[in-house]
């Protein structure tokens, strides 16, 4: 499962997309809007054919790199409030270390590669979240 | 040759912009088509190092020609973040 979307990240169906009986871990990440100084929520600007083929692909290149069995990535678009889940991400592997190698090396990776841009949202303000 | 440019967070801001269409000689190049968006636009100058390029969602050198229809994507770096 890759997909963008503008509405709410339903984490249990994420989980469910990579469920397999040849699994014997399954590793999850959830990014979340954190509450920094003046911050209410993130807005997320997604350039989303581009991002949904190179998440495409880093779901590929971590089923070579890491073998594991199943990898589903969702990440949200649009404004995220603080402490809401802007992406979140399934690894399923036979064993737990592959998993959560897998998933924190696709995490990175959705941080470099996939144009996915951030805006902090607060009271009177909007500015790009410094990295 | 008719080409789209996308312009996305910053650049977007500064053109004030998302997308454009732009006509070109056969031929150009990628590279070229940058030179004419800062000539245009030349509060993006100084953000070209850091600007990465894709043609049709696929990054791309400067030195790749482009096709009638090709989409150009200028893309400011991405968001980052500690880990």
């Amino acid at each position: 499962m890759i997909e963008i979307q503008r509405n709410r990240i339903d984490v249990e169906a994420v989980v469910d997309s990579v469920r397999r009986n040849d699994a014997g871990a399954i590793v999850v990440f959830l990014g979340t809007v954190r509450a920094d100084p003046d911050v209410r929520a993130l807005d997320y600007e997604v350039y989303k054919p581009m991002a949904v083929r190179t998440l495409t692909e880093l779901g590929e290149r971590a089923r070579e790199k890491f073998g594991i069995l199943e990898l589903s990535i969702v990440h949200r678009a649009g404004r995220v409030p603080v402490g809401g889940d802007s992406v979140v991400i399934a690894c399923a592997a036979a064993h737990r270390s592959e998993a959560f190698a897998a998933c924190s090396w696709v995490m990175d990776e959705v941080k470099r590669i996939v144009p996915i841009w951030k805006t902090e949202a607060g009271p009177a303000k909007r500015r790009a979240r410094r990295p | 040759m008719q080409i789209q440019v996308r312009l996305f967070a910053t650049y977007r801001e500064i053109v004030g912009e998302g997308q454009l269409a732009w006509t070109f000689r056969d031929g150009t190049t990628v590279g070229q088509l940058v030179e004419a968006v800062l000539a245009k636009y030349p509060r993006l100058l100084g953000h070209e190092k850091s600007m990465v390029l894709a043609v049709n969602h696929e990054v791309v050198r400067l030195d790749v020609v482009l096709r009638e229809g090709d989409e150009v994507a200028l893309l400011p770096p991405v968001s980052g973040g500690r880990r």
